[in-house]
């Protein structure tokens, strides 16, 4: 028995010349909740699709439990899903949607019902069994999608962006709830999505998905912080990016070059000088100070541009060294007024670099 | 029913004399044949100088059915009908499928040879159909009538089962995939009870078609299959009015009686329309 509840062994699906998954290896662990994420044609989609048996790939094995599945059928693989459109039987009621796979193994008539009851507690759809999915709000429908895919608990649950077609607000209860569910059940899930924010809050893990190939995989933090190519830092949150070269290497920092300035950078191992890099730094990490404050480390002289009021906070462009341009959010309470001279401090621990060309 | 409710809008509506002015002419002049012949089919002695029959008798009606042998003839109509119905089903759930669920080159030429003798005049085509019944010895049966009107009735069941099947959500077949169903179960679970109303529907088209059908029945009936619309030409030709307007009165009951059954049991546009909607 591995770890692994699911593995994607080398699975590559092509579409005529369009590469829908690209030499895919993935493990996902038994329990884990792992996200794949990323924009729409990234090939997340191909890859759920080969999970169910929808898709069959054309290169590499998918393992389910240790079992290669890779030729086996749908019904066959006991997976539970949620759909983006829910996807709900429109001639059965709520009961009979979420008795639907009990149904078709033949289980028995009180254990079907008991374990139906049980599915619709967790959906928190008491009172509306003999409603009609038609009868019900998105969210409720969803529910019913939610407790259709767990009732027969399942080793895998997929989700295939469940929240899309839902409002905001209720996007974001249904996270939780989500989240809630499937740690308090321990199943190991799959959750696609091309919504940065919802993978951030529910995932175990992340994989970043690009034309078909991994670009990352890594949990929630990690992903955000330390990005490890420039398609993952501007995909997951805002970022500034600006190009450089090492100058020298110091032990556990750097010293980089960007334009005229020189920055200190945590080291990037396996560098030396002369190394092109990539640095990035998020505008809410970046320190607006006044023009008189103090030089200092990654301090530098810059000019605000431009200011945007976004209640929470301010959104400042700045330009700075010869012809650099950083944009910067700051605290809403301090405000600095477009031309007005500002000095900014890149804190040396914020600078993010990846190697570049 | 819409025409119940147009009514009543009309009234409702101060406004709207000159509609339902319009409403009531159009209906009048739908609805006077009818009255005619149900007045002709049981009215003795009556004229055309007077307004109302003199005398009213069901004599007509006896005489429709010893001479006319209009039970016979109701019996030929319906078997002809239901073979009919069947044929055309059974293609419209195969083709309505290939034409609802699959891509497929020269689907919109296949589409329109189909819809073909929809289109043409319905007597040239006629023609054609004898000429191969009669050298396959099928004129003067009922599988030789049915397959005649199955030319012009599968078409409706194509249309309508092609529009159901399209309807039909992939995800929710997915799902039941997932659910653990396998094909058979799935049709039998999911499928089926979600295409039923475009089966019905398509059967109600396809009946109403076959049992109005006169054009196709003319040239390939013989003594043993011959249908109400042609008895009731026939005995137009005989010259025999009364008995001919009870022939039609009699002709009218059961399409009056599907109406009624489909006004009641489902909404006609939504049964068209498959179950998209829902």
């Amino acid at each position: 028995m591995t770890d692994a509840m699911i593995e994607f062994r080398d699975v590559s699906k092509r579409y005529g010349t369009l590469v829908a998954n690209d030499h895919l290896s993935l493990r996902i662990r038994r329990g884990e909740l792992m996200t794949l994420l990323g924009p729409s044609g990234c090939g997340k989609t191909t890859a759920l699709r080969c999970l169910t048996g929808y898709i069959r790939p054309d290169e590499g094995r998918i393992f389910i439990d240790g079992k290669d599945v890779t030729d086996m059928p749908t019904h066959q693989r006991e997976l539970g899903m949620v759909f983006q459109n829910f996807a709900l039987f429109p001639h059965l009621t709520v009961q009979d949607n979420v008795g639907f796979p009990l149904m078709i193994r033949n289980l028995p008539k009180d254990q079907r019902t008991k374990m139906a009851a049980d599915a619709l507690r967790l959906g928190r759809l008491e009172g509306y069994e003999s409603h009609y999915p038609r009868q019900l709000s998105g969210g409720q429908q969803q529910r019913v999608g939610l407790a259709r895919a767990l009732v027969y608990r399942p080793k895998v649950l997929l989700l295939d962006e469940p929240l899309s077609n839902l409002d905001a607000k209720l996007r974001e209860e249904m996270r939780f709830e989500i989240k809630e569910l499937v740690t308090r059940l321990g199943i190991t899930a799959v959750y696609v999505t091309h919504d940065q924010a919802e993978a951030l809050a529910l995932s175990d893990r992340v994989a970043i998905m690009n034309r078909g190939r991994l670009e990352q995989v890594g949990t929630p933090e990690e992903i955000y912080e330390q990005p490890q190519s420039r398609f993952v830092a501007e995909f997951i949150g805002l970022s500034n990016f600006l190009e450089g070269r090492i100058e020298a290497v110091d032990g556990a920092t750097m010293r980089v070059t960007v334009g005229d300035l020189k920055l200190t950078a945590p080291a990037l191992p396996q560098t030396g000088p002369g190394q092109r890099v990539l640095l990035f730094v998020r505008p809410n990490e970046i320190e607006l100070l006044g023009p008189d404050a103090p030089a200092g480390e990654n301090v530098f002289e810059a000019r605000v541009e431009k200011v945007t009021y976004l209640g929470d906070m301010m959104d400042y462009r700045l330009a700075f060294g010869q012809g650099l341009a950083l944009r910067v959010q700051g605290d809403a309470h301090r405000r600095f007024s477009p031309g007005s001279p500002v000095r900014l401090r890149l804190p040396r621990i914020r600078c993010w670099t990846i190697t570049s060309g | 029913m819409t025409l119940t409710r147009a009514y009543v809008r009309a009234l409702w509506d101060g406004r709207m004399i000159l509609g339902y002015t319009l409403l009531l002419s159009l209906t009048l002049f739908i609805v006077a044949p009818f009255l005619m012949i149900a007045l002709r089919s049981v009215g003795k002695g009556w004229f055309y100088r007077l307004w109302l029959p003199p005398q009213l008798t069901l004599d007509w009606y006896r005489w429709a059915v010893e001479v006319g042998n209009i039970p016979e003839v109701m019996k030929n109509t319906l078997i002809i009908g239901i073979i009919a119905t069947a044929i055309s089903t059974v293609i419209g759930i195969f083709a309505g499928w290939a034409f609802g669920r699959r891509q497929m080159p020269g689907k919109e030429v296949a589409m329109a040879i189909i819809l073909l003798p929809r289109m043409i005049p319905p007597i040239t085509y006629a023609l054609g159909v004898a000429k191969i019944f009669y050298t396959l010895e099928l004129v003067d049966t009922y599988l030789g009538v049915a397959l005649a009107h199955v030319s012009v009735c599968a078409p409706y069941g194509i249309l309508v089962l092609s529009a159901t099947f399209e309807g039909l959500d992939e995800r929710v077949l997915e799902a039941a995939d997932v659910c653990g169903a396998n094909t058979i179960k799935r049709f039998f679970y999911v499928v089926l009870p979600l295409i039923m109303p475009g089966i019905l529907a398509s059967m109600i088209f396809t009946f109403t078609h076959s049992y109005n059908e006169f054009t196709l029945t003319l040239l390939t009936y013989g003594p043993h299959t011959v249908t109400l619309p042609v008895r009731t030409y026939l005995a137009v030709g005989d010259g025999y009015w009364e008995i001919t307007s009870a022939m039609a009165v009699i002709m009218v009951i059961p399409s009056l009686i599907i109406l009624a059954m489909i006004q009641r049991r489902a909404e006609p546009e939504k049964l068209v329309g498959g179950f998209k909607g829902v």
